[in-house]
């Protein structure tokens, strides 16, 4: 262990692979030292554990109906969470849920942000009439409010999963485009950038390999901020019935499902909603914590 | 009389990289004088000017035997008595005077703000406060900077906007951390006589910050030479040509110089051993 | 013949939508192997025209010449092998998430040269780098070091020409002898071409063979350096930067 940070710490490393570890074992000294940010990292953790062993962790099925047990309060014997209308455990439902739950953010987590950073960087490159267009595409994006939006394309492409994740990535690219040409712009002026053109390299190059590392870390901590309001847009189109469907334990899904019985079996709503607020705030935690690490304006100080 | 008196004082900073020691017992003590701080990025002479003010900020700490400030513990004082004193007693400018200057109030509003908050004056009294403060430091045109916004002044203009604010409390001791090093030099030579000559008529204490030795002993009474984090050399700087100190003499020799000669220029001598 | 030869060069920028004339015709040559000087205070144009050479800033008149050749728009690889730059902030010219060896390999990767690992630690041995600093980032350096690595880089095409814009002007005083020293001792070696700015009149004097005066964007007063030793200006704003600088005379 010794000799591995000795290496990760060597500040003459002797490759590019242990400088680059180097420098992401500095980053994580300093995000360990924010308490915040490292709660927020255990929950995300702990979501993707539970996410990974739900099968085998879960004390009873997610789907099978057990009307005899149906509406059991939390802390009955086997049900600690207690049970939902159709006497299913809402503990189990939960964790095979979380399944759903990382599913959609992972999906939405690799394309909208590639895709709006992709955008971003061409529109603040090249300026002029390219980013009027782009822009402009952006902006008609932006106007709708995002669930609406959502919820169009979702009637549109018909109800499911996979839907619900397509009409979430399109709906939330634009702040990432917005974020990465407002970067681009600070960035394309600068003197390095100055440095490599006239080097004479292309447009391609210059966005690739020396903008987009310098717009990624707004973007990533954009990402972990956003990932509670898609996962509340995933729980609002299950909710609605146009995401996934019953009787997969989609969380959304769940509260739809306990709303009609809020006031006399609160937990049948409250204990999804409890997960929702958990996980996004983990996120919301983690994502605070990774401006402070990875905000270009920090390093090198 | 002894204005400001500092005993082994210490900056150390714990980063991930370890503890760095930007300053490594510095002692020094002055009157109504002119003591000037040389050294090269990194020497701690930063660090030494804004301990004086507690303004080294987490993870960075500052430890002394003693910081004694006109009879106040500056080690003890509250954060509260610190912010009474960093203004009205004890003044700062800076290198960079974008920076310093916040971009969205005038000019002059930031000059009364401080008077009309602190010394509770009428509008008419300070304004008529902050136009003599500009005249102070030879603004031709006071009214018009009072009206201007800071991006409209020029570095020199707005520097000297900035010894303006500082000076309008009446401090007993100025810290100016590379007050010229961002102005072209006809202006850098103004706003050094403009410093000059304020200093002089008030009797203030000023403690001069710069990495270029020559500037420090043609303006200042009494310069300290450090390097890493040490004073190497204290000297009159009637004597800084008679410098004992290699580090010193080194410092003096390495700009070029306007009809000299055209061989390599003499590199500094870094002796890692006078740190110690 | 000059190797480079402006003629009366102006260049305009639109700021708040009004242009702001930055250079007003300004003619000067530069021999093969020479170095030249800009001297002027800030907003005299000085180093905007460096940047009209590289194609970053907008020319709205006069003509620029290298080798006797216009150059082409946009300034295309054969103008990249030929000039390059150093710029003022060494914080601010290196790509701060990318290595030293990255800054350094990507030139060889653009133009297609091949063997970078041997290349790339001769540079930084020319410019007195070690080379377990290979892989460090730019953060991990000082400001000279960063400089030699700016440097470094701009020598890694080989070029004929390097523009100098204020290259020591961030640097410690100590640091700017180490530096300029190292320029120096390149220049000779390999014969390099300099147009170099500064508003330190000594450094324009330890390093320059002949030197322009600019202010306000136009051409006051060229000199040679024996002139400037013996301050035999003409004009009495040269006079007066010169009178500035007084402290910076040999014997002061």
């Amino acid at each position: 262990m010794t000799t591995l940070t000795a290496w990760l710490r060597d500040p003459s490393p002797t490759s590019r692979r242990q400088a680059r570890l180097g420098q992401a074992y500095l980053a994580w000294l300093r995000l360990k030292r924010n308490r915040l940010a490292m709660i927020g990292l255990a929950i995300v953790a702990l979501l993707i554990i539970v996410a990974a062993l739900a099968p085998w962790i879960a004390p009873h099925d997610p789907i099978t109906q057990a009307l005899r047990e149906r509406l059991q309060p939390p802390l009955t014997p086997g049900h600690i969470l207690g049970t939902d209308d159709f006497g299913r455990d809402i503990l189990s439902r939960l964790i095979v849920g979380s399944r759903i739950t990382l599913f959609i953010i992972a999906l939405v987590a690799v394309t909208a942000p590639v895709f709006g950073l992709i955008i971003g960087t061409v529109a603040g490159y090249f300026g002029g009439w390219t980013d009027e267009i782009l822009m402009r595409i952006t902006d008609i994006f932006l106007a709708f409010p995002k669930l609406i939006l959502a919820l169009a394309l979702v009637a549109v492409l018909g109800p499911g999963m996979e839907n619900a994740v397509l009409a979430i990535a399109i709906t939330s690219w634009p702040p990432y485009a917005r974020v990465a040409r407002a970067e681009t712009l600070t960035v394309r002026n600068s003197d390095y950038i100055a440095a490599v053109r006239l080097q004479g390299a292309g447009a391609a190059r210059i966005i690739w390999g020396h903008i987009m590392p310098m717009c990624i870390p707004s973007v990533i901590i954009r990402v972990t901020l956003d990932m509670a309001g898609v996962i509340l847009i995933a729980a609002g189109l299950g909710f609605l019935g146009l995401g996934v469907q019953p009787p997969m334990p989609e969380w959304g899904a769940m509260i739809s499902a306990g709303r009609k019985y809020l006031f006399e079996q609160w937990w049948v709503a409250t204990m999804p909603g409890m997960a929702i607020f958990i996980v996004s705030l983990g996120f919301n935690l983690l994502g605070d914590g990774l401006r402070d690490v990875l905000d270009p304006r920090n390093s090198g100080k | 009389m002894t204005l400001l008196s500092v005993k082994n004082l210490r900056v150390t900073f714990d980063t991930e990289a370890g503890v760095v020691e930007a300053v490594r017992g510095v002692s020094f003590s002055l009157g109504r004088e002119r003591l000037g701080i040389v050294g090269e990025s990194g020497s701690g002479k930063t660090q030494t000017g804004r301990s004086v003010l507690r303004l080294i900020r987490p993870p960075g700490r500052i430890e002394a035997d003693a910081m004694t400030f006109d009879g106040i513990d500056l080690m003890k004082a509250s954060e509260r008595d610190m912010r009474a004193l960093r203004g009205p007693r004890i003044a700062m400018v800076m290198q960079d005077p974008k920076y310093s200057l916040n971009p969205v109030m005038r000019v002059g509003e930031q000059l009364m703000e401080g008077l009309r908050q602190r010394d509770g004056m009428g509008k008419k009294e300070a304004h008529a406060k902050a136009i003599e403060a500009l005249a102070a430091v030879q603004i031709r045109d006071p009214e018009r900077v009072m009206d201007a916004w800071p991006h409209e002044l020029s570095g020199g203009m707005g520097q000297r906007v900035m010894i303006a604010m500082m000076l309008i409390p009446n401090p007993d001791l100025l810290i100016a951390d590379e007050p010229t090093s961002a102005l072209d030099v006809t202006v850098q030579a103004e706003v050094l006589s403009i410093l000059d000559n304020l200093v002089r008529t008030r009797g203030m204490g000023l403690i001069f910050i710069s990495h270029d030795l020559r500037l420090v002993s043609r303006f200042c009474d009494r310069v300290l030479v450090m390097f890493k984090g040490k004073v190497v050399e204290e000297l009159p700087a009637r004597d800084l040509m008679k410098a004992q100190h290699p580090y010193t003499q080194g410092l003096l020799n390495c700009l070029p110089r306007i009809g000299g000669p055209r061989e390599p220029l003499p590199a500094l001598d870094r002796n890692a051993a006078w740190a110690n | 013949m000059a190797l480079i030869e402006i003629d009366t060069l102006s260049v305009t920028f639109t700021a708040k939508g009004r242009p702001v004339r930055a250079v007003k015709g300004v003619s000067l040559n530069v021999a093969q192997g020479e170095s030249y000087g800009l001297v002027g205070e800030s907003g005299s144009g000085k180093s905007t025209i460096l940047r009209a050479i590289c194609g970053l800033a907008p020319v709205s008149g006069g003509t620029i010449r290298i080798g006797g050749q216009p150059l082409p728009h946009p300034r295309g690889p054969a103008f990249s092998r030929q000039v390059q730059m150093v710029f003022q902030d060494p914080y601010a010219s290196l790509h701060p998430r990318h290595t030293i060896d990255r800054t350094l390999s990507e030139p060889l990767a653009i133009h297609g040269i091949g063997n970078t690992d041997q290349r790339v630690t001769q540079a930084l041995n020319d410019v007195g780098l070690p080379p377990n600093f290979r892989f460090r980032f730019p953060h991990q350096l000082s400001g000279g070091q960063r400089q030699r690595v700016a440097i470094a880089r701009a020598l890694m095409l080989e070029p004929s020409i390097l523009l100098l814009d204020e290259p020591t002007s961030a640097l410690d005083a100590s640091v700017q002898a180490e530096t300029l020293n190292l320029l120096n001792r390149l220049r000779a070696e390999r014969g390099l071409t300099f147009l170099m700015v500064s508003h330190d009149l000594a450094v324009i004097d330890h390093m320059c063979d002949r030197i322009l005066v600019m202010q306000h964007g136009q051409a006051v007063e060229e000199l040679p350096r024996e002139a400037l030793a013996r301050a035999e200006m003409k004009t009495d704003y040269a006079r007066s930067l010169f009178a500035a600088s007084a402290d910076r005379m040999l014997g002061a």
